[in-house]
Formats: C-alpha cells, sequence, structure tokens
C-alpha cells in the first residue's frame, strides 16, 4: 500500500472535493499557460518574422532602426557587403509612402512603395502572376501588390496604374509614373489596413524622383550558415566602422528592452497571481480535507504509521490534484490563448504573422515546474499540520465531538 | 514477566482556564498474557492512562516502560516504530480508513512494518478469517455493519503480532449483543497469549477482565 495509492483512493473518495480542485486548478494552470506564452510569445513571433525572409543582418542609417533614412553610397555598400566571405546575400531596400491610381477607381490608394535591389529576395511569395523580372529595362516599372489591394481594387497581372511617391504628409508636384502590375504576393511583414506594393529599386527611384544614386534606407544581409550573423555583423562593421549593423538577435534585443517589457511585465505580475490563487485553492482544499480526516490520521500515528508515509500521502494528493487539474490546463488554455491572439492582434499597424501568444516548449516546462512548485507548497501546511499533530488529543477530542 | 509499567505517572493538561490534572502518581504493570479492565466515568482519567502506557502521550512526570524500553526518552519516531511492532490499538470509533477495504486495512500496519506482499496477504487472510470476516475482505468500511468494523479494528490491531492490545471503549458505540461478539473476540485474543488493557464503560465486558481497576479522579480506586 504505498502513499501514491493511497492518495489515489483518498482523491477518489472525495469526489467533489476533487473535482472542485482539478476543475480551480485547470481554469487557474489556463491562465497561467497563456501568461507565460505571452511573455514571450510577440518577441518569439517579432523574431520568427524577422528570421522568416531569410535575412539576419540589417544594416540600416545613422538614424537607427526606427528612424528610416537614406543610407549614403548604398549601392557601393551593398556590393562590399556581398563580397565579403561571411556572407551569402544582400538586398537593398527603399521604401515611401505613395498614392496609387487606378483607371476607374474614384480615389486613390495610399500604399507603402517598397522599393529593392534584387528581386527573388524572399521578403514576398507570389500567389499569382509573376515575380518582378530579373532585369527591369529602364523605362519599365514593374509592380507586385498583396491580394487586398489587388481585390480592393480589381487589379491583376496586365493591370496598369499610375505611382506618386511622396514623403508621409507632404504633397509631390511630380507627375505619376505609369506602373504595370506583374504579380500578386503575399508580403512577409504585412499589416491588416496597410498596402505594400514593391517594385524594383530602379522604379522607385524614377516614381519617387530621387537622383538614381541607388540609396536604399535598409539593406538586409543573409549571413552564410558557416558563419552566423554574429561574424557576419562583426565582418561588416569592420569593413564599414561607421555603418549601423544591427543582426536579428540585436533587434529583438532592443524591443525585447523596449516595446515587450511591458508585456512581459504584466504576464509575470499575472503569472505571480495565478500561483498564489492556485496555491490558495489546494492549501484550502487540502487542509479542509484533513481536518475532516484528522481522526483517521491520529488513528494512522496511533498505530505506527509513521509521518512521513502520511506526508507522502498528503504530497501525493496534492500532486494528483495539481497535476491533473494542470494538464487539463494545457488544452484548455491554448483554446482561450487562439481566442486572445484573434482579439489582441485586431490592433491597427501589427503585421499579420505577428502573434501575441506563441507556444513554446520552454512556456510548457516552466508551466510544470511551475506547477509542481505549487503542487509541493499546497501540500507544505496540511503535512506540517498532520506531522505536528498531538495524537492523543486529537483522538480524545474526535471521540469527545 | 511486565510488559508495560507505569511508575508514579501524572499527566497535566494546560488549559486556557488553567492546568487540569488527569492522572495523579499512577503507577501499574501489565504482564505478558494478562487481561486487564478499567473503569470509571467519564473524564476520570481511564484513555489518558491508555494513552500514556500505548506511547501516544508523555506524562508530565513519572515513567512509563515497555518491555523495559523507557518511553518517555524515546524518539517519536521510534515510539511509532514500537506501537507498529509491539502495541495493538482498538478506538472506539474504529477509524478505519474509508477508502480501503477491510483486508487493505489490515495489510496497512504490515506494509509499514516492511512485511513482504505474501506473508502479508496469508496474515490478512488468517486474521479476518480469526475474526470472521473472510467473506467481507474486499468490503469497505462503510459497507461494513458496526461490528464487522470493530472486528477488522481489531484484525488490523493484531497485524503485526503485539504483545499488547490497547482498547479504547472498544464497545461504545454498539449495541449489547455485538458487544457480546467483541467480548468474546477479545477472550479468545487473550487466551491465544496477547495482553489485553481494555477501558470500559461496559460491566460486562469489564467482568471477563482477570484484573479489573476502577479509576475517579485520575486515581485508581479499586
Amino acid at each position: 500500500m504505498t502513499a501514491l495509492n493511497l492518495a489515489w483512493r483518498t482523491v477518489r473518495r472525495y469526489r467533489a472535493q476533487t473535482l472542485l480542485a482539478i476543475t480551480g486548478v485547470a481554469v487557474i494552470g489556463a491562465l497561467l499557460f497563456d501568461m507565460l506564452l505571452l511573455s514571450r510569445g510577440l518577441l518569439v513571433s517579432f523574431a520568427d518574422l524577422l528570421d522568416r525572409a531569410g535575412y539576419d543582418i540589417r544594416i540600416v542609417s545613422g538614424g537607427g532602426m526606427t528612424l528610416r533614412l537614406p543610407i549614403p553610397r548604398s549601392a557601393e555598400i551593398a556590393r562590399a557587403v556581398a563580397a565579403l566571405p561571411e556572407v551569402d546575400r544582400v538586398v537593398s531596400l527603399r521604401m515611401m509612402t505613395a498614392a496609387l491610381h487606378v483607371n476607374g477607381q474614384p480615389r486613390a490608394a495610399n500604399v507603402t512603395l517598397v522599393g529593392v535591389s534584387d528581386v527573388g529576395a524572399g521578403l514576398w511569395t507570389i500567389v499569382r502572376g509573376a515575380d518582378l523580372p530579373d532585369r527591369a529595362n529602364d523605362a519599365s516599372c514593374p509592380l507586385v501588390v498583396g491580394p487586398q489591394l489587388a481585390e480592393t481594387f480589381g487589379l491583376s497581372p496586365g493591370s496598369d496604374v499610375l505611382v506618386n511617391a511622396e514623403e508621409s504628409g507632404v504633397a509631390s508636384a511630380l507627375p505619376p509614373v505609369t506602373c504595370r502590375v506583374v504579380g500578386i504576393g503575399q508580403f512577409a511583414f504585412a499589416v491588416p489596413g496597410n498596402d505594400d506594393v514593391a517594385t524594383t529599386l530602379a522604379a522607385f527611384h524614377r516614381s519617387s524622383g530621387e537622383a538614381m544614386s541607388g540609396d536604399a534606407d535598409l539593406i538586409l544581409v543573409a549571413s552564410r550558415d558557416t558563419a552566423g550573423p554574429a561574424r557576419a555583423a562583426a565582418a561588416i562593421q569592420r569593413l564599414r566602422p561607421g555603418a549601423s549593423v544591427y543582426s536579428n538577435e540585436d533587434v529583438v534585443e532592443q524591443f525585447n528592452r523596449s516595446g515587450f517589457a511591458y508585456f512581459r511585465q504584466i504576464s509575470i505580475v499575472l503569472s505571480a497571481l495565478t500561483m498564489v490563487f492556485a496555491f490558495l485553492l489546494v492549501a484550502t482544499l487540502l487542509t479542509v480535507s484533513v481536518n475532516q480526516r484528522l481522526g483517521e490520521i491520529a488513528a494512522l500515528r496511533a498505530i505506527g504509521i509513521g509521518r512521513r508515509r502520511i506526508a507522502a500521502m498528503l504530497m501525493w494528493e496534492s500532486a494528483l490534484l495539481v497535476g491533473v487539474g494542470g494538464l487539463l490546463a494545457l488544452p484548455l488554455g491554448e483554446a482561450l490563448a487562439l481566442g486572445l491572439d484573434h482579439i489582441l492582434r485586431q490592433m491597427p499597424g501589427l503585421p499579420e504573422q505577428l502573434h501575441f501568444f506563441v507556444f513554446e516548449r520552454r512556456a510548457l516546462v516552466i508551466h510544470l515546474g511551475l506547477l509542481i512548485a505549487t503542487a509541493f507548497a499546497a501540500a507544505a501546511y496540511p503535512m506540517w499540520l498532520t506531522a505536528r499533530m498531538p495524537i492523543a488529543a486529537t483522538l480524545r477530542r474526535e471521540v469527545v465531538d | 514477566m511486565a510488559i508495560v509499567t507505569a511508575q508514579d505517572v501524572s499527566r497535566v493538561f494546560p488549559m486556557p482556564a488553567g492546568p487540569v490534572t488527569a492522572l495523579r502518581d499512577v503507577s501499574m504493570t501489565i504482564a505478558a498474557g494478562e487481561y486487564v479492565a478499567i473503569t470509571g466515568p467519564s473524564g476520570c482519567g481511564k484513555s489518558t492512562l491508555l494513552h500514556l502506557l500505548g506511547g501516544v502521550d508523555t506524562p508530565t512526570a513519572g515513567a512509563v516502560t515497555f518491555e523495559g524500553r523507557d518511553l518517555v526518552s524515546m524518539s517519536e519516531a521510534d515510539r511509532g516504530r514500537l506501537r507498529l511492532t509491539r502495541i495493538g490499538f482498538v478506538f472506539q470509533r474504529f477509524f478505519l480508513l474509508p477508502m480501503l477495504t477491510a483486508a487493505e486495512n489490515v495489510e496497512l500496519p504490515q506494509a509499514e512494518a516492511g512485511v513482504a506482499a505474501a506473508p502479508r496477504r496469508d496474515r490478512t487472510r488468517e486474521l479476518l478469517a480469526y475474526v470472521g470476516l473472510s467473506d467481507r475482505a474486499d468490503h469497505l468500511p462503510s459497507q461494513l455493519s458496526g461490528g464487522e468494523m470493530q472486528r477488522a479494528a481489531i484484525a488490523r490491531a493484531l497485524a503485526n503480532r503485539p504483545a499488547l492490545v490497547l482498547a479504547d471503549e472498544p464497545t461504545g458505540e454498539l449495541d449489547e449483543s455485538t458487544s457480546d461478539h467483541i467480548a468474546d473476540l477479545f477472550d479468545r485474543v487473550n487466551a491465544d497469549g496477547t495482553a489485553l488493557l481494555v477501558v470500559t464503560h461496559n460491566p460486562a465486558l469489564a467482568a471477563r477482565a482477570t484484573r479489573r481497576l476502577a479509576m475517579s479522579s485520575g486515581r485508581f480506586i479499586g
């Protein structure tokens, strides 16, 4: 008759109490699991988003990651970086807001025009039509547009549109450039309500009226597998000591310190609260259960059943309640996370692929670890109660009562 | 040969209204194979004395020795081990574990004492037959009558072949006829060589003992 066997029989005997404890732990555990997913979910999702395009290093102007300014002599830098042995491939990007006029449509579409130096850069996936041509001739302005924009404005491969590139909020006197849609593509960094349109860097400069300097405001670099992003970033820094070079890890770390700290703090506070609730629930129910069984337990001690076996039985009771509740918490938490993620992703300005709740093995391990700690903590007081119980006085009280 | 000896034991309980003396300088010895009954009004100290002799409580003054070993200076773990192997307890309210069958309740102290599974099962079968519960072995306490529960509790008390069985009001919750059956069972237990101390209000049960003691206000009066 092991302590686990005794505990199992006990939780089966007190069914209402057991059901209450398991339900409570499952609900609280689901919230705990969600808080753990939330604590790093946005960060993991953001890192995944950055990695998705296949580039692990960014070179920006001196304005840092947030302020997008053209990088002087970016074409030269891109060429030099591409020649480094640690670097696999390089793509230069320039972004600007633009107005897109479609024949027969009463109003223009406000889009983000993205000029890229290299087609097939992995920043979008073609779902219909063709990608940007490898070598666009100087006069052409090929476009890849997002599915939402294509549907709203009835665009398809072959459609002609007029593009007016302009700095945000600044009216442009430049004549619009005629461009042709060559394909419909799903953009990796697409933000709902904000349409992206991609073209070649040359066409971008033509439509924006910028000098044909090839200046980009972002250079994406993919390191070679043999080198890795840290070594490649260091090589770029050596090549261009003044350049602002960030690996994806640096970007994630920077956002972790600033933007995501808020979610982490909330989730830590809520995780701690849910832990306290789980502890209080199980500790209270176990204490009530022990108080109901004081006579039995005193008699067990009287007939020579050791404190250790009784303590182990209570420990197992706690572990069974928290364990079963904690396991049920996983699917419940996952379902709750899906719902909450859907609600939170309605916030404007977030990339479509960004999630707040992301499953990680780490979260699962922490969840189980915290629940095990809760089970131990919740059993501690009832165990202490039975270990310190005065046997004779308890037996006497049970008979008198 | 003495199994248990109490020498000038007193037990004072601290209470909010002031200390209450439950036992005053009581001395007694129970010899091997003896059958002793203690009677007296409620609160006279019978159960307190039984608890001291059984090592579940320690006296405020005086000494208790069990088979020559001083119970007072012994650690709780050692007293627990002694209770497990040398003393059997029978309670007024049976205190069987409600989630275990009669057989499992009898097996429990044997398992705690480290008896292997096969001899444990054999001993349990033998004991349940001894108390007349062979056909109720797999029943939970809630499926047994009061008399059957007390018989299962007696079987549990005998599980590790104790030298002494201490019974505290063993017929307190039973009707007269059932009490007689329990008294018969105690006679058999004693006849088979186990010393018995029964604390009871039941004169018929006390009359079965070979030595009867009466208590009042924490002292023996006869």
